[in-house]
């Protein structure tokens, strides 16, 4: 249900399944909009592909047959998912999910290969120790698909007015896993968390602003307004914006807009010039900010330290140098109120003023990383964070925090079962399913938690429950149901069924994807089930008139029960009269079926009976006396064969009475003559008995076999003697 | 979130859809089975392309036989009938839908039909307002019209109770959904009746050795045993060890774990693991998805509501829909 996974007022998770839904939760209800004259009289379901759901809703019937002229019911779908929140575009969806397939199918082949490995050594694996690189290589193959890393604030040489630079708008979905990723997986980061939060917020402060402002929007919203504004540092807004970028690490947008100041321009250098020495002094100190990190990305600013003393003797020597400004001389002469006031604000800033930082920020996570980069540089660990957080939530109360910032939460509440949830809830079950993969990194607890047995669900752990939620979302669409498998087929308890589900329900008349669903069936090992769906197309093909690709399917199927069925529906051919063409098909079908299947005497029958037909065609065409003998031949070897049934015997002799009255000279010796004979005898013998299945010959049949048979043996002594 | 699939003609009074959910098949108030088709799989429009008159009054309820068995339905019509109709092309004959069998029963009407696919037979349980079931099996897998009886059984866990002529409302079967072949064939039944032993859902099972069905288990307790039932609806099972039933009564919406091993006197285990409530009235029909995970439900109340179990085994509403026009 689309609108249920971006509505985060809909705590329900629809098709979904979220454990933390608590048991008073009241269901959402939604209307389904049918466009039909009420009453509605009876609703009938019926689950499609996936999670889609049928409806079907009925009208009452007219009355006497007195037709109103609407009609009837319609049958409605209901889609109760959308995969991933955010993304709204089918194709895009598509290209995720089509993407991450390989990703997730190499990782898992590799946990696959590590525990096997762990399985033959008794010390801990090196493997192991590094297995937060392969999940690293993954999550950034996925987050590739999730856009590309774009920032939001990085200035444009070309326009000195356009602070903010406009671009593709980042989707929540990436934001969520980038945090996933940094706290999680990302070894590397965990010394500077921080520092990489204020990074995770410079490229995702625009999804935060909805109900309530952001630094970000009051940003957009001032740069709609600077091409117009004539004295720049007169206006409040100005200051207000430059302390607010300020406050959480935008640098480079706070010296591009303090070089905006009128005191740059060239005809106000010369009485402005303290003035504009006192800006220019704030913006290179800015500029020098030293920062606990690594590195920075090119045209940041800042100064990186990577080890803790250094970066604190650089940050106590560039807060000494902040003070000393802020108590010096040169405010005295400078005049200007508002750039004086502005500037010692930035200041203030810098020094870490919780009150002035407060004001200057707009949401919690705003202040959060406003502390992290003025008051406590060196707030380590999730608990340290996470009493932060709580200080901050508090200062800065929501009504309905963002579905982003509840996932922080729980990430640094260090609450494994919270985050799934929220992961399911805020960002769909594509989420969560590859997510598992980056809690589980570096994570032993999270692990146990994930891979718990749940007997109240039927024994399933919750990485397994979330891949065949997620596969259920694939199997949705027709598009991208094939890649299901891949999930499935991940899940050691429950996967397999569920995939066999999934494949006995695809259409099995469309050639196409009859292959397609034998392949998948090749490539997992499940010959009962592709021989099954086999099955179900022979019979429909057989059914439908193609009778031949019907048996080609059944012996693909190796289905002898229903290959032999066949077979005796082709006896019921013989010995009646078929046309050429209806005798084309049927030798058609036993060449088939002779091809590889081989049930009991009854095909060799078949076989010798089509033999015999055709020799018997040739006869009767041809008129001469070597056909002729080539069909007596085969008519004595069929009829001296075992398997060929009794119920046979005179449909084949009465078939042959040509051959019988052959003119010019007997086809048959003697002896043959007497054989066929006795056959008739015992025929006639075997009708007296209970059970004889008499056959549908015209009543004159048995005589005149018997006349012509006579007549062959009197005419076979004669020229014998 | 909703698209249309298909528009019903006037005075359709039933509709079912097929195995894979790629053809549809209504039935209408004067006698008529249409069936719908889309262009292609990858297709959600479905229009009619066929419709035939198979009876004089109006069908019921339509049912698909399983896809091993070809293109057929099962018809059952307001005159009680039950009649098999397959799609089929004769020897040089165009592709039609044509009669295969039709039952009857002197004295009772057919309330319900449900296919089940056992190894290489089709068995089908057709139930009467007589408060009897007889199970029949396909001889032929390629003629629908020879059936032979199997069994006939009356819905009571003892074969000893005895009780009046029985007149049923309606009644409810749900085969066991299993793909695997190694256990025995199974089915749950239940009566909406004046006769209080018939209403239980009981749980059949085929005893091959004595080659007799048997009941093996009530989904009942003590005090609902009499409870009239509108639906029942076992869900498949993708590895759990037990099976799940849904059974729904004036009291709510049952589910039942039934583990089917059974015990020294052959019973199964059973536990009533919820009682899901919610709805005012009856409830009309209850399908379960392919995971067996969510159960979707609709009644007189006209909603649609999807239920799901949470971790702790909890069951809980977790959507409705409301149609609205």
């Amino acid at each position: 249900m689309p609108d249920v996974a971006a509505d985060s007022s809909a705590s329900a998770s629809g098709g979904a399944l979220v454990p933390f839904v608590p048991d008073t939760e009241i269901a959402v209800v939604y209307p389904l909009h049918h466009g039909l004259k009420p009453p509605i009289t009876r609703v009938s379901i019926s689950w499609a592909r996936g999670n889609n759901l049928r409806v079907s809703l009925l009208r009452n019937p007219p009355y006497n047959s007195d037709s109103d002229g609407e009609i009837g019911g319609k049958v409605v779908e209901v889609n109760l998912d959308s995969g991933a929140a955010d993304v709204r575009e089918p194709v895009q969806w598509r290209r995720i999910a089509y993407g991450s397939v390989t990703p997730f199918a190499l990782l898992q082949s590799r946990k696959n290969s590590a525990s096997s490995l762990s399985k033959l050594q008794s010390s801990p694996s090196p493997f192991h120790l590094d297995w937060w690189e392969h999940v690293m290589e993954y999550s950034k193959d996925i987050k590739e698909l999730l856009g590309n890393p774009k920032s939001n604030y990085d200035p444009l040489i070309e326009d000195p007015k356009e602070v903010l630079k406009k671009g593709e708008e980042p989707t929540s979905l990436k934001a969520a896993w980038e945090l996933m990723e940094m706290f999680y997986a990302d070894k590397l980061c965990q010394s500077w968390l921080p520092e990489r939060l204020v990074d995770w917020l410079a490229d995702y402060d625009c999804l935060l602003s909805g109900d309530q402002p952001t630094v970000h929007s009051k940003l957009v919203e001032f740069q709609g307004t600077l091409v117009t504004l004539q004295v720049i540092e007169d206006d409040p807004k100005y200051w207000e914006v430059i302390s607010s970028a300020l406050a959480i690490g935008w640098l480079e947008i706070v010296v591009k807009l303090l070089r905006l100041h009128g005191s740059y321009q060239l005809d106000q250098l010369g009485h402005r010039e303290t003035e504009n020495g006192l800006v220019e002094t704030v913006a290179v100190l800015i500029s020098m900010m030293p920062r606990f990190r690594p590195e920075l990305k090119n045209g940041k600013l800042g100064e990186c330290f990577e080890a803790k003393p250094d970066f604190m003797k650089a940050w106590e020597k560039w807060r000494e140098q902040i003070t000393k400004l802020d108590s010096s001389a040169f405010w005295v002469p400078c005049h200007h109120r508002q750039t004086r006031e502005g500037l010692k604000n930035l200041i203030q800033i810098m020094l870490g003023n919780t009150k002035i930082l407060c004001t200057a920020t707009a949401h919690w996570i705003e202040l959060y990383i406003s502390h992290f980069l003025f008051i406590r540089p060196f707030t380590a660990g999730l608990e340290g964070m996470y009493n932060l957080a709580q200080k901050c939530v508090q200062m800065k109360p929501m009504s309905s925090p963002h579905k982003l910032l509840r996932l922080i939460i729980g990430i640094i509440g260090e609450n494994t079962e919270v985050v799934l949830a929220e992961c399911s809830r805020g960002f769909g079950p594509w989420m969560v399913a590859h997510a598992i993969e980056l809690l589980t990194a570096r994570s032993d607890q999270a692990d146990i938690l994930l891979h718990k047995e749940h007997d109240d669900i039927g024994g399933i752990s919750m990485e397994e429950l979330h891949r065949l939620v997620y596969a259920q979302v694939l199997t949705s669409h027709f598009l991208t149901w094939q890649i299901a498998p891949v999930y499935l087929t991940s899940c050691m308890k429950q996967g397999m069924s569920l995939l066999e589900f999934l494949l006995y329900r695809q259409p099995a008349q469309h050639n196409q994807l009859l292959l397609k669903n034998l392949e998948i069936c090749r490539l997992y090992e499940l010959d009962h089930v592709s021989s099954n769906i086999m099955k179900i197309a022979g019979v429909y093909h057989w059914k439908h008139g193609r009778k031949g690709l019907g048996v080609f399917w059944l012996q693909q199927a190796r289905d002898e029960f229903l290959l032999n069925k066949i077979a005796r529906h082709l006896f019921d051919s013989v010995g009646k009269s078929i046309s050429s063409e209806s005798f084309k098909q049927w030798e058609g079908l036993i060449e088939l079926l002779g091809s590889e299947s081989k049930p009991a005497g009854s095909l060799e029958f078949l076989h010798k009976y089509r033999d015999f037909k055709k020799s018997l065609q040739q006869a009767c065409d041809k008129k001469t006396l070597d056909a002729a003998r080539h069909a007596a031949d085969s008519l004595m070897s069929l009829m001296k064969n075992p398997s060929t049934p009794q119920r046979f015997w005179l449909p084949l002799l009465y078939d042959s009475l040509t051959l019988l009255t052959w003119p010019g000279r007997p086809l048959l010796n003697v002896s043959q003559t007497n054989l066929l004979l006795n056959k008739l005898q015992e025929l006639s013998m075997a009708s007296m008995r209970p059970g004889f299945v008499a056959t549908d010959l015209p009543a004159e049949a048995l005589n005149s076999v018997r006349l012509a048979l006579a007549t062959n043996l009197g005419r076979a002594i004669l020229e014998e003697q | 979130m909703e698209k249309s699939v298909a528009t019903l003609d006037e005075g359709t009074t039933c509709t079912s859809w097929n195995y894979c959910g790629q053809r549809l098949a209504t039935g209408s108030f004067n006698g008529f089975l249409s069936i719908f088709d889309s262009p292609d799989p990858a297709s959600s429009s479905f229009t009619a392309t066929s419709k035939i008159r198979i009876h004089e009054g109006g069908i019921v309820k339509i049912v698909w036989i399983p896809p091993e068995y070809g293109d057929a339905v099962a018809c059952i019509c307001n005159d009680g009938s039950l009649s098999l109709w397959e799609e089929i092309a004769e020897d040089g004959q165009p592709l039609q839908w044509k009669l295969c069998e039709t039952f009857h029963s002197k004295g009772s009407t057919v309330l319900e039909a449900q296919f089940g696919v056992i190894r290489t037979s089709l068995k089908m349980v057709v139930a009467y307002s007589d408060g009897h079931a007889k199970v029949y099996e396909l001889l032929d897998p390629f003629e629908l019209k020879n059936w032979q009886l199997q069994a006939e059984i009356q819905n009571v866990i003892d074969s000893v109770s005895t009780f009046g002529k029985a007149s049923c409302f309606s009644a409810s079967i749900s085969w066991n959904p299993q793909l695997n072949e190694s256990q025995e064939p199974s089915f749950v039944l239940g009566f909406n009746s004046d006769t209080p032993q018939l209403n239980s859902s009981k749980v059949w099972v085929f005893d091959q050795a004595h080659h007799r069905w048997i009941p093996v288990a009530e989904l009942a307790l003590p005090l609902d045993k009499s409870d009239q039932v509108f639906a029942v609806a076992w869900a498949p099972n993708i590895g759990r060890a037990y099976e799940l039933i849904a059974v729904a009564t004036h009291k709510g919406i049952t589910i039942w774990h039934v583990r089917l091993n059974p015990d020294l006197d052959g019973r199964l285990s059973l536990e009533k693991a919820a009682l899901l409530s919610g709805y005012e009235g009856e409830v009309w029909q209850m399908e379960w998805d392919m995971s067996g995970m969510t159960l979707a439900t609709s009644g007189t109340d006209g909603m649609v509501r999807l239920w799901q179990s949470n971790l702790n085994g909890a069951w809980l509403e977790q959507a409705a829909f409301e149609p609205t026009s």
